[in-house]
């Protein structure tokens, strides 16, 4: 089973994501994407790590080139999360950069999938503040929400969360 | 506690008169007082001007707490604003999670996400 988790900032998505895959079979294997910068992106990390501390997962920091992560076993992947991946892509030194993004990411996410048996992916709502971006920031979102449909549509499964309640978009 | 959600514009106050048979006069915009429906509580968050236990006690006293949905844009370049983001939302987590009942409002069309 392949799930997309959808979500906006600190609606629960994580968590929810988390007791998703705790209960697949391990070895459960947690892809972090997120780029640390600053002080405040390292609580960040730490929270999400004490967050999951006790639910069994192994953690690969992947910042780039999903595609050539090699899961030691077959089991239960979480990756967390595609707005991260994106953004890492598009602007990071070692990215895909603006023609390669949604390649990358795509074709990252689907090497993945087929390395596991149970897929946990948490993505961003990014598109509902109705706010007009600069150009760099308009390619951004338009990228995500690419990578958004392709993999709603592939998943068995795609779930919104709503204050911590979870929607189904697709079952 | 009934938790009223949904951007902006999208219907929430309607929902409340003409569903829950609240009236304007009801209605406190963003501060906490004796009435028993407060809305824009996002701004009550943003504000910074009551502690974040502290709001939450207060607005689980409610009838009827109606907040606009802030997070589902992209991560804010100022730090003070990714953080009220985060709390508006940690703080609609929590709400939704001790409401008898959470109704998201969408194109005005009410959607009873918990409860009955």
């Amino acid at each position: 089973m392949r799930t997309l988790v959808i979500g906006g900032a600190a609606c629960g998505k994580s968590e929810y994501a988390e007791a998703l895959a705790a209960v697949q079979p391990e070895p459960r294997y947690y892809i972090a994407t997120m780029m640390p910068f600053s002080r405040e992106d390292y609580l960040r990390i730490e929270k999400h790590r004490l967050q999951r501390a006790e639910k069994g997962f192994i953690t690969m920091e992947r910042f780039t080139d999903l595609k050539g992560l090699v899961l030691p076993q077959r089991g239960t992947a979480l990756l967390e999360c595609l707005g991260n991946l994106t953004a890492n892509e598009l602007f990071a030194e070692g990215g895909a950069g603006e023609d390669g993004a949604y390649d990358a990411v795509t074709s990252g996410v689907l090497a993945l999938e087929a390395q596991c048996s149970e897929l946990v992916v948490v993505t961003n709502d990014v598109f509902c503040d109705g706010v007009r971006y600069p150009l760099e920031t308009q390619r951004y979102i338009d990228i995500l929400a690419r990578v958004n449909n392709t993999l709603a549509a592939r998943f068995e499964r795609t779930v919104e969360l709503v204050c911590g309640i979870p929607l189904p978009v697709k079952s | 506690m009934v938790l009223v959600i949904g951007g902006i514009a999208s219907g929430k106050r309607e929902y409340v008169k003409k569903y829950l048979g609240y009236t304007d006069e009801d209605m406190a915009d963003a501060v906490l007082d004796d009435r028993p429906v407060v809305y824009n509580v996002q701004d009550i968050v943003f504000s910074g001007s009551v502690p974040d236990d502290v709001l939450l006690e207060k607005l689980l006293e409610k009838d009827v707490v109606i907040c606009n949905e802030v997070g589902s844009g992209v991560v804010p370049a100022e730090k003070k604003e990714r953080a009220a983001r985060e709390a508006a939302g940690r703080l609609c987590v929590a709400l939704a999670e001790k409401a008898d009942k959470v109704v998201r409002l969408y194109c005005g069309i009410p959607l009873v996400i918990k409860g009955a």
